[in-house]
């Protein structure tokens, strides 16, 4: 395999005492579409959280590039080189697209003086260009979707984590939308996906990682996956230990 | 020794008065989230109410408070169905923090026009008696203050835990959308908390009336020390406001006593940064939970 | 609209408003000069209140505090030559000790959002302003003399009036740069979502405590100046609930957050005030109070807000967007 980006090393949340991730170990290569995938309330958001810093570690590290980023401010994080776009968008309403996107280019690195041009080309990616100087207040849900990986890929990371993108979508819409992270991918930057929907998830996923109640029951390629009795176990609905999450 | 003693008992008095004052804010706060800049106005306007109740009717103001608590919940219950609930539904919850300063602003001018700048006080016979206690004295009017607002606490306190109307308050502040589809009216039981929240200051207000002087603008003073005791005690419950008012109390007592009588409003202010540093949710809590 | 021509237009302004004075009477002249003072406070409060969302209800204490220190540096370090330069340095020393003192206090206050921050700010004005008016050394209970050298000739009115006026330029200034760079995006962003700008990148705890002391500078400075353009004064001429109120209501009638709402909005208000009901003091309250709901009711985003859905209104793109969870 190739390099590893990110990795996580007995990675542990908890709140209050519930244990929302239990001991995760997780080795994201370079250049790969990673998916995520679990049973409601697995701690899929979770663990993105931690990763961004949203939540503070309970117990074991994450490393970026090599590095220990456990204790770093969410901004130090994305300025890294980790952006994420949420489940729930969270636009900036009363701003345009384009102005929400260049908050995204504009911060942290150094060749701001490029920023306008990012602001282009992720509008490109997301097939957002037309609906650029409208405010994001009133878009469609589909847009919006688009409008949250859009800004996420302004900011340059080298590392997206997308959070449900296609939850809500249509079909077509998912398809513009797996379309938008191959495009991602393809200008070198490697693609986390939390997804539901697991036809997305295996048509666009090299390698899919598993969790449930809080702890990693599978990893493997998407066929390896689906075919994982463990897996196909936890979505059917045995009895859990801990409904964490 | 019995300095302290008196000047605890001063300040204890005090907070209840603070907290019965502050109890409809705290209310309102908790289950509407919103922040009633009006409230001063509905305390002011109680005490006005009291003192022309008193001076043309002979009414005494202790029981003036059932026709003014009234008039205010009435009034309250009609304020909240139009303009605020216009203003929140228009534009914010922040946009209603506005409404209500620009109705306050107006309604002082208006209660100033009628009643003019002067400062008034309400004087019942028992005003210049006093009990002694010990060593210590307290007047009559305090602790008939202090045990009116006990009592309307106590009644508001249990209207909230015990009756289908309380719970029904209770579920719309937790959860309004769910309480909705669980058939209570919402706006109607907005309407009516803000009008109970309404009837709470001018009850307080009355009782305020015969402790203390008051003018128009005093109304800015009784807003914020709302405000300050729910930054205390905590949002939208009787003992959260109990628990600030009486806080609030006593440091204006010892304030006034062992630092000087001039320094009283910034010492509640320290305190109140202090706490929003601290515990913004107050000693209590949160009523409601984290809704909001 | 073409830039040359807003530029052009800029600039007229500007003569015009040098030369209107020769036209005006002292009366006139007066209310220009408070317009001008009260829309630079207005410009100032934005900067925070509008940009970053972040509304102090407590920005008053920047003026008694800029108004204080430029008092106590003349009568106990000055003077500081003669003429009109002597007010100088000590009008910019009390905005820098404004915005040193808005530096310790920022990054506790800051962490609390929305109505926690507005009344924090409030009590510390109250606090501010108890000290000053209490504590002997500050003499705020009796009132401080601050002279003013004019210029031989000039009617203060007169003087002021291009003080004031040359700080509202500089106001003015200085919120467009901040509006079009990388500042004024970052504000614009914790506004709208702190913990997405967050998540952009945006240094968010950076950016509000340099808006913060932004503020603060501008309104110590037109504080000091104020402060001279009275001459004389105690706690409660400057430590004024109506001063960080009116700073408010100003954004809010011309649109908060945008770049000519603050200077529309206070034109509007003083206008209606101090010219309109000049003559019916005892109803200012009444009048104000009744525009202030009328304008949250009618157009919520102020004038500039109705003038911009009325001329180009929002195009919903279809279906209307989910819950935002904020």
């Amino acid at each position: 395999m190739s390099d590893i980006l990110l990795s996580g090393r007995g990675v542990t949340k908890s709140f209050r005492g519930l244990t929302a991730i239990r001991d995760v170990d997780f080795d994201i290569p370079a250049g790969a579409i990673f998916g995520l995938i679990g049973p409601n309330g697995a701690g899929k958001s979770t663990l993105f959280n931690l990763i961004t810093g949203y939540y503070a570690l309970t117990g074991g590290e994450i490393r970026f590039k090599g590095e220990d980023i456990s204790g770093l401010p969410t901004y130090r994080r994305n300025r890294a080189g980790i952006a994420r776009a949420f489940q729930i968008s969270k636009p900036f309403p009363a701003l345009t697209v384009r102005e929400n996107v260049r908050v995204g280019a504009m911060f942290g690195r150094p060749g701001a003086r490029e920023a306008e041009d990012v602001v282009d080309q992720a509008l490109a990616i997301a097939g957002l260009e037309e609906l650029a100087d409208r405010t994001a207040e009133g878009l469609t849900v589909g847009s919006l979707r688009k409008l949250e990986v859009a800004r996420a890929f302004a900011t340059r990371p080298s590392l997206l984590l997308a959070d449900e993108p296609c939850a809500g979508l249509n079909p077509t819409e998912t398809e513009e939308m797996v379309g938008c992270l191959r495009k991602v991918r393809e200008l070198g930057t490697t693609v986390w996906l939390v997804e539901h929907d697991m036809k997305a998830v295996t048509s666009v996923c090299d390698r899919i990682v598993v969790i449930d109640a809080g702890q990693k029951i599978a990893e493997g390629t998407p066929q390896q996956v689906v075919a994982n009795p463990k897996v196909i176990a936890a979505y059917l609905g045995e009895p859990l230990e801990d409904e964490a999450g | 020794m019995t300095l302290f003693l008196q000047t605890t008992l001063n300040g204890l008095v005090l907070g209840g008065i603070y907290s019965l004052a502050a109890v409809g804010f705290s209310l309102v706060f908790g289950v509407l989230g919103i922040v009633n800049l009006t409230h001063g106005i509905f305390v002011v306007a109680g005490a006005y109410g009291a003192l022309v109740l008193f001076t043309k009717l002979g009414i005494d103001p202790l029981l003036g408070i059932v026709p003014i608590g009234l008039a205010l919940f009435a009034v309250g219950y009609v304020y909240q169905r139009t303009i605020i609930q216009w203003a929140v539904s228009r534009a914010s919850l922040v946009a209603s923090l506005v409404v209500t300063f620009g109705v306050a602003m107006m309604a002082r001018n208006g209660l100033q026009l009628v009643f003019g700048p002067d400062v008034h006080t309400i004087t019942p016979s028992y005003s210049f008696l006093s009990i002694p206690l010990g060593p210590l004295r307290i007047d009559v009017v305090r602790i008939v203050a202090l045990g009116a607002s006990l009592v309307l606490l106590t009644v508001l306190a249990l209207v909230l835990a015990r009756t289908h109307f309380g719970r029904a308050i209770r579920a719309t502040a937790q959860q309004p959308l769910a309480a909705e589809l669980c058939g209570l009216n919402v706006k109607n039981l907005h309407g009516l908390t803000f009008g109970l929240g309404a009837a709470m200051a001018g009850a307080a207000g009355a009782i305020i009336g015969i402790v203390q002087p008051f003018t128009a603008a005093s109304e800015v003073a009784w807003t914020l020390n709302a405000f300050i005791v729910v930054v205390l005690g905590g949002i939208g419950s009787p003992a959260g406001a109990l628990v600030g008012g009486l806080l609030l109390g006593l440091i204006n007592a010892y304030t006034a006593q062992y630092v000087g009588p001039s320094l009283t409003q910034a010492a509640m202010f320290l305190v109140l940064v202090l706490m929003l540093l601290v515990r913004p949710s107050g000693l209590l809590g949160n009523a409601f939970g984290e809704s909001r | 609209m073409n830039r040359a021509l807003v530029l052009l237009a800029a600039i007229a302004v500007v003569v015009a408003a040098v030369l209107l004075p020769l036209w005006i009477g002292p009366f006139y002249t007066r209310v220009i000069q408070l317009f001008f003072f009260s829309a630079g406070l207005a410009i100032a409060w934005n900067l925070l209140g509008g940009f970053a969302g972040y509304w102090s209800f407590g920005h008053t204490v920047f003026i008694g505090m800029g108004a204080f220190t430029a008092a106590h540096i003349v009568t106990r370090l000055g003077p500081f030559g003669d003429g009109p330069l002597s007010m100088v340095l000590p009008i910019l020393l009390s905005g820098l000790l404004c915005g040193l003192f808005a530096a310790i206090i920022a990054y506790p206050i800051l962490r609390l959002r929305g109505i926690y921050f507005a009344i924090a700010m409030l009590g510390v004005s109250q606090v501010v302003g108890e000290l000053i008016n209490n504590l002997s050394w500050f003499q705020g209970g009796v009132g401080v003399f601050l002279q003013t050298p004019l210029p031989a000739g000039t009617a203060p009115e007169d003087f002021f009036y291009y003080v004031f006026g040359a700080l509202l330029l500089a106001s003015i200034l200085i919120a467009i740069a901040v509006r079009k760079s990388r500042f004024g995006y970052a504000l614009l962003s914790i506004r709208e979502d702190e913990d997405t700008a967050m998540m952009l990148g945006v240094a968010t705890e950076r950016y509000k405590i340099m808006a913060f002391v932004l503020s603060a500078v501008l309104v110590g400075t037109l504080g000091a100046v104020y402060g001279y353009s009275v001459g004389y004064f105690t706690t409660y001429t400057v430590f004024r609930l109506d001063f960080s109120l009116n700073m408010i209501v100003f954004c809010l009638i011309g649109g908060i957050g945008t770049l000519a709402g603050p200077v529309i909005g206070t034109a509007i208000m003083l206008f209606i005030t101090q010219v309109l009901l000049s003559r019916f003091l005892d109803i200012h309250l009444l009048i104000t109070g009744a525009i202030v709901v009328a304008i949250i009711l009618l157009m919520p985003g102020g004038i500039i807000g109705a003038l911009r859905s009325w001329s180009r209104p929002r195009v919903r793109g279809g279906t209307v967007a989910t819950e935002t969870g904020s």
